[in-house]
């Protein structure tokens, strides 16, 4: 039943200056339920119209056409009603209606629809308590409390979910937390010594949020540090320290050194004061002074006749000294061979760094290792003995491991051969040996020196041991002399017989085998057939003179041979020492080989009695052959 | 969707797979595997409780995109009551501690079977509105498989609780839905959105009779 109430300020009848009529309308505020068993509707009454009215609530319930009145206008207050138990269905439709009511009037308010299952609005949590509690140190709040007491979560009719907010007294904004459903919550992020405020608030799962909780204050204690902590720091700086003391100790000299640097003794570079206390200096000091020249071979029964010419032919002149190391090696042990007291060894001492390099070297050692090496090559001049002036190899250690030695001229030009004694003659001519060698051949300190053919020399040969690279290219087309040139200046040419060999010794190429060996043999028919010591020297053109070093590290040879002496040369042609030599010499072109030879083994069976010397072997040499270095 | 649903059902057949076994199998077997009842009725609630808020939200939407404002408060249209307001449902606490345990899952049964048609008939009138969001259809189609999944549990569950036979669904007869195709778009829009009220209320309901039926099952004597 709807009642549409006129206007009351239409009929307004003014006596005494007050406007008298119906009542205004009221208005529902809102209806609310605690726990979905009971609600309440307030409403705000309108200008009452001077009059006294009264108030009436109706409702009717899911559509039906019955009108119900409010059971209760008393209980929550002023201008509500309530509902209690009995009457509150849920899930039902409520419209309800407020009536006010003068003596003018009457005035309905809007009717509004309420459902109970969406008007709850639970009372707020109660017993919020707040703990400070400690895990390991660390302060937390706990933060419990409980549902508002007429809820009935219990059974499930309603179910509530909450919200918790904090913040430190004094901040400006909340910390907001949810707990969900559960009743306690803990908040960790907290100052130890500060105040902190706590307020609580639930909702049901559909429904309004209720009011919050009244402020619950707590107070964090000041932890002075936990006690983990304390043993977390006393660890920390216990290693720090052990840290410390350990890199000073293992810095413990370089910090004295820095702080009380040590007094400097005197001390000469290079000079060993303890080899000086041993005495093992001599040889040391030897070096130091200049050899004396002519060598002392001069002062032997044979004097000038150096019994032993040693060629070496070593590798490149800037990987000489590790280069075969074997080159080395030997350069040592002939060397230190060479330094024999009785064959004029004693310009040896001085010669070239490579020596003094080997002085270490042992020279028993040496010799003991020359004497049973047979496969060395030696370069072996030997005088032929026919005429006493042969150079007789007598299995010197230093030979054994004859290599073609050269020295550069930049070193005082002693002959490093050893020369077994040769009958001097003043007619010998300076046998200067040019021993192919890389080494020896610095560019253009090649001093090319006339090789005495000598013929006035018995056969003799030379062994060359050859390694790598820097050997002459054996040309084999024509026999030429191969006149192995001892690279010294000899500036005195008394006898200059400082080195070497008296007879040009020649060999020719056998072969070349697979070790890019050039095999030479002495000429032997040449030579036997001049038995009587006629060798085929200087036939045509011979290119035996080194020219020079070029900046290849060719071994330059140049047509025409300075034969000095020519005449006296004579021929030496001992066949009996011609055994075994055929292998003897070998010389590896230099156009051939590249670099990075494989060192030639000298594959000389060397005879320790004699070495024959096919006094007619020629190395075949080419017009030009290079040497490469 | 279609597959999503699918999948979703799949899922729901798997967690309640032994009720096949109840089916299938005499109720009589000892050793039968079978879930236990409290973790059952707790699934049980889990379901409601998600169809509830699925429904409160499909509501939502539904209210926003196609009810105009002077009708949103008026849920209850003249002509267009709810669906279930003829079963005879306790609808308050005092109503429902008076009634049984098997009375209580019966409600819920009777609820269930009776929201089954309609949500497929919502399926089909969302379709006729040019602008329904996908969301909103996706939704309802969740519903009502979702709901036969609960019609399912809840069947187990009478079995379990009241260790009776399977209930007869006689009462799907009595829920007479009037399917009226003839009406103008705005009448339409007022059915469907009393439908969608309707729904969420009756969800509503079965979720807090699931859960004070729980509670009548762990604690039977603490229970308001």
């Amino acid at each position: 039943m709807r009642v549409r109430a006129p206007r009351g300020l239409t009929f307004c009848v003014c006596l005494s200056m007050q406007c008298l009529g119906p009542p205004g309308k009221p208005t529902l505020t809102n209806c609310r339920s605690p726990e979905k068993e009971t609600f309440t509707c307030w409403w705000k009454p309108g200008p009452d119209g001077g009059l006294p009215t009264t108030y009436a609530l109706y409702y009717l319930k899911d559509n039906s056409e019955t009108v119900y009145e409010c059971p209760d206008y008393h209980t929550a207050g002023r201008n509500s009603c309530f509902f209690n138990k009995n009457e509150t269905s849920v899930w039902v439709n409520y419209n309800i209606t407020v009536v006010a009511t003068n003596k003018m009037g009457r005035t309905f308010s809007d009717p509004v629809d309420v459902d109970v299952a969406y008007i709850v609005q639970p009372h707020t949590p109660e017993n919020v308590t707040v703990n400070v509690m400690e895990d390991e140190g660390w302060p937390f709040l706990r933060v419990s409390w409980e549902s508002p007491h007429k809820a009935d979560i219990r059974s499930g009719w309603i179910t509530l979910v909450y919200e918790l907010r904090s913040k430190m007294e004094g901040e400006e904004e909340w910390e907001e937390h949810f707990p969900g459903q559960q009743k306690t919550f803990n908040i960790f992020s907290v100052r130890s010594g500060s105040s902190y405020l706590v307020q609580v608030r639930c909702r049901p799962d559909h429904g309004f949020w209720s009011e919050w909780s009244p402020t619950t204050k707590t107070k964090v204690p000041k932890f002075f540090l936990g006690r983990s902590l304390w043993i977390l720091i006393l660890v920390f700086s216990i290693l720090v320290v052990l840290i410390l003391a350990w890199i000073i100790y293992m810095n413990c000299h370089s910090l004295k050194h820095s702080i009380l640097p040590p007094v400097p003794g005197p001390k000469i570079k290079g000079f060993d004061h303890q080899r000086l206390k041993n005495g093992s200096y001599k040889d040391g000091l030897g070096a130091l002074m200049i050899p004396e020249y002519p060598p002392s071979s001069s002062s032997n029964d044979d004097d000038l006749l150096v019994e032993y010419l040693e060629v070496f032919v070593t590798g490149e002149q800037d990987i000489s000294m590790e280069e075969g190391k074997e080159i080395q090696d030997h350069y040592c042990k002939s060397e230190s061979s060479t330094c024999d007291s009785d064959s004029g060894h004693g310009s040896c001492d001085s010669h070239t760094l490579l020596i003094d390099k080997c002085k270490e070297t042992s020279k028993d050692e040496l010799n003991s290792n020359c004497e049973d090496a047979s496969e060395i090559i030696e370069l072996e001049i030997s005088q032929n003995n026919q005429d006493e002036k042969t150079l007789s190899y007598d299995g010197r250690p230093d030979t054994c491991n004859g290599r073609v030695k050269t020295w550069p001229s930049v070193f005082t030009p002693l002959p490093q051969y050893t020369l077994s004694a040769i009958p001097q003659k003043s007619s010998l001519e300076i046998v200067k040996q040019h021993c192919l060698s890389d080494t020896l051949f610095p560019p253009g300190s090649m001093s090319s020196n006339l090789v005495n053919q000598n013929e006035s020399f018995g056969p003799s040969y030379w062994e060359f041991s050859l390694n790598s690279k820097q050997l002459p290219q054996i040309h084999s087309q024509s026999s030429k002399h191969l006149q192995a040139y001892s690279d010294i200046n000899i500036s005195k040419k008394d006898n200059e017989i400082t080195t070497l060999f008296k007879s040009t010794q020649y060999v020719e190429v056998k072969n070349v085998n697979n070790k890019d060996m050039v095999l030479l043999q002495p000429v032997e028919s040449g030579s036997q057939s001049h038995a009587e010591g006629c060798p085929h020297v200087h036939q045509g053109k011979d290119y035996s003179k080194v020219k020079g070093v070029n900046s290849d590290k060719m071994l330059l040879l140049e047509s025409g041979v300075n034969v000095m002496g020519q005449e006296t040369a004579t021929c030496f042609c001992d066949k009996s020492e011609t055994n075994a030599m055929k292998e003897s010499g070998y010389m590896s072109s230099a156009n051939v080989w590249k670099h990075k030879h494989p060192p030639m083994q000298t594959v000389l069976p060397v005879q320790e009695e004699q070495k024959p010397f096919a006094a007619n072997g020629y190395v075949d040499t080419a017009t030009m052959f290079s040497v490469p270095m | 969707m279609h597959r999503r649903t699918v999948v979703q059902r799949g899922a729901w057949a798997v967690l309640l797979w032994p009720f096949l076994f109840t089916k299938c199998i005499p109720l009589d077997c000892q050793d039968c595997p079978s879930i236990s009842q409290e973790k059952l009725l707790d699934r049980v609630i889990q379901h409601a409780e998600l169809i509830y808020r699925v429904s409160e939200e499909s509501c939502t939407l539904f209210e926003e995109m196609f009810v105009p404002f002077p009708l949103r408060l008026q849920r209850n249209q003249a002509g267009y009551a709810c669906i279930t307001k003829a079963l005879p449902i306790p609808s308050s606490k005092s109503e429902i501690q008076q009634i049984s345990d098997q009375w209580l899952l019966q409600s819920v049964l009777l609820l269930v079977q009776s929201w089954i048609e309609p949500l497929v008939y919502l399926q089909t009138t969302l379709d006729r509105y040019d602008d329904a969001p996908e969301l909103l259809l996706n939704k309802t189609k969740w519903l009502s498989g979702k709901l036969l999944s609960l019609e399912q549990g809840v069947l187990v569950l009478i079995t379990k609780v009241l260790n009776e036979g399977m209930v007869s669904t006689s009462y799907t007869e009595q829920a007479i839905f009037q399917y009226d195709m003839q009406l103008d778009m705005l009448e339409s829009i007022i059915k469907d959105y009393t439908l969608f009220n309707c729904f969420k209320k009756d969800a509503h309901k079965i979720e807090t009779f699931l859960k004070l039926l729980k509670c009548r099952q762990t604690d039977k004597y603490n229970c308001a």
